[in-house]
């Protein structure tokens, strides 16, 4: 704007502000703090926020900002030109393996678990798994709101060494880092991701999607998807708690995010990847992300012994998620034939009653803090449909999401009882593994 | 006095391995080339760097302050998180009664947190002389 600003935020967000400032260029930025937090509170208690003092330098808040915004600039404040960033030197060691495999856990590189060591020879084994040029550029990505780190193949490589992944398994994970999606979100919220696989590559690579299709028992499914934690971490620069991860409670899935190889052969429904328009035999990853997923079994009329009806179990589930993320329901194959049976011999049809059978009032609606965040600022603005569900009356039912295709169904399992999970998860991008091999 | 910087890591508890760097990478792959003989566990390997490649960081000089702000007009924005505008409305409550000479300017930013509002910060310019802005969570 070229007119003098404070940007404020509470105390626990006073080192990511600075941070994140130093690495968009206004290192000496005057930022200033309330207490944390202000969620929640009364105009009363709120109004001896700005009447006390900023808790991080323990002066009055309102001197801070007034001097802020008045307080001649230093030389340092007017300063311009160009500062590299470093991550270190291209190679560590010659060292043992275990003191490499502590420097790279003690210096936030890898999940903490122990990883492979990335050694030229593995590095240059996992560079066969693909025909592209070891430099060419892959993507970028960004922890938030950080400037996005760019990154090669040959450094999505090692990251993918590191996770444990086979040569094979390469093209999965460069069309996963080509996205650009990072599997670390830097949000104060801990999100999960999620990536389906379809396509011959499951088989040719032995992915598990029957028996345990989500849990670890194959190694593809378990590192591919370990390997997307370690890019975001090492090639976007996520994952620092309290500097490019603000996640308050973290999420399990983060170790090696939720998997699905889509089991095409026992589902009579269209395999999720023909239905974003690629053909059968195409090998495609596509990407999701949210909050978490959940078994669906337990709903309400879960105990009924004959005839379960499963898309009102289904639709029972959705009314436990928010619906700032989507649904993404990875139904066991037995559960689709009973479905079939109830008429649902296409995944839409499906999709559609369950939009249309999955509502609440207008009141619960807008009491969501979600809702107040991200969809109050759009029906503000005229958007639909949030601005009529903002304007109907109180008792007015609305559907959970706002389009059909804000539901997503994919199958998976081994056929052992007829269970599906639902993932409070969005689909982003579907990428084509075939461009990497 | 000439120092042997690995020994005297190995002495402080620390792992050789801080000392890679390019000055020391030619002697290192000599190193490697002949441990490979060396007993199990003591072997020596070198690792490549995993991180990805930051973009350089571009300095911006900050805007100009004002001599006052008596007799100006500052915008406060509420960038939309839950009880932001509250907060910023105590304080131009502050304002009034501290400072009723400076003319404040409530704005909510137009669409979610993380979305921009060019418009908004068009209008700051024409018609403010300074912003603040508030506040997450």
């Amino acid at each position: 704007m070229g007119l003098p600003a404070v940007p404020m935020a509470t105390k626990s967000f006073a080192d990511l502000a600075k941070s994140n400032a130093s690495k968009r260029g206004m290192p000496h930025i005057r930022a200033c703090f309330t207490p944390h937090p202000v969620w929640g509170k009364t105009a009363e208690q709120l109004m001896a926020y700005v009447e006390g003092n900023d808790p991080v330098s323990g002066k009055p808040l309102m001197k801070e900002i007034i001097d802020g915004l008045t307080v001649p600039l230093t030389a340092e404040d007017t300063k311009t030109g160009i500062m590299d960033v470093s991550v270190g030197p291209p190679i560590y060691g010659p060292d043992t393996l275990d003191n490499l495999q502590k420097h790279f856990l003690n210096n936030g590189m890898t999940d903490f678990l122990p990883v492979i060591i990335p050694t030229q020879e593995k590095v240059d084994a996992m560079l066969k798994g693909t025909s592209h040029h070891p430099d060419e550029v892959v993507g970028k990505m960004a922890a938030g709101a950080f400037a996005a780190w760019t990154y090669t193949v040959k450094q999505v490589a090692v990251n993918a060494v590191m996770a444990g992944c086979e040569p094979e398994y390469f093209p999965v994970v460069l069309a996963v880092a080509s996205s650009g999606m990072a599997a670390l979100g830097s949000s104060t919220t801990s999100f999960a991701y999620s990536m389906v696989i379809n396509g011959p590559i499951r088989d040719k690579l032995n992915m598990n999607y029957t028996i345990g299709a989500m849990g670890p028992f194959a190694q593809p499914n378990a590192t591919i998807g370990r390997a997307w934690t370690l890019i975001g971490k090492n090639l976007g620069n996520g994952g620092i708690p309290g500097d490019t991860y603000m996640g308050s409670q973290g999420n399990n899935t983060n170790y090696n995010n939720i998997v699905i190889a889509e089991n095409e052969k026992d589902s009579p429904w269209t395999p999720f990847h023909v239905q974003k328009g690629f053909k059968p035999e195409e090998n495609v990853v596509s990407l999701f992300a949210g909050e978490d997923i959940r078994q669906g079994h337990g709903a309400r009329r879960a105990g009924v012994l004959e005839n379960p009806m499963f898309d009102d179990q289904i639709s029972d589930i959705f009314r436990t998620l928010t619906s700032q993320f989507d649904a993404l329901v990875v139904c066991d194959p037995l559960t689709v034939k009973r479905l079939v049976e109830q008429g649902y011999d296409t995944k839409e049809k499906l999709m559609d009653w369950l939009w249309k059978n999955t509502k609440r009032t207008a009141k619960e609606y807008r009491d969501s803090a979600f809702v107040y965040t991200f969809h109050y600022p759009r029906a503000l603005r005229g958007e639909e449909p949030y601005a009529t569900w903002y304007k109907c009356p109180e008792d007015t039912l609305v559907p959970w999401w706002p389009k059909l295709d804000n539901i997503v169904l994919v199958v998976a399992g081994g056929q052992t009882n007829p269970f599906f999970q639902v993932g409070n998860l969005t689909y982003r991008v579907s990428v084509s593994i075939d461009k990497w091999m | 006095m000439k120092v042997n910087r690995r020994k005297l890591l190995s002495l402080l508890g620390m792992s050789p391995v801080l000392l890679a760097g390019s000055q020391a990478e030619a002697q290192h792959v000599k190193n490697a080339k002949t441990a490979k003989a060396s007993p199990a566990g003591d072997a020596q390997f070198e690792a490549l760097n995993p991180k990805g490649s930051p973009p350089p960081v571009r300095l911006i000089p900050m805007a100009p302050r004002l001599d006052t702000i008596h007799g100006k007009t500052i915008y406060l924005v509420d960038t939309g998180f839950m009880s932001g505008g509250v907060f910023l409305q105590q304080m131009q409550i502050w304002f009034n009664k501290n400072m009723p000479d400076v003319t404040v300017v409530f704005r909510k930013k137009a669409g979610p947190y993380m979305e921009d509002d060019p418009a908004l910060w068009k209008e700051i310019k024409e018609k403010g002389n300074a912003a603040i802005m508030a506040i997450g969570h």
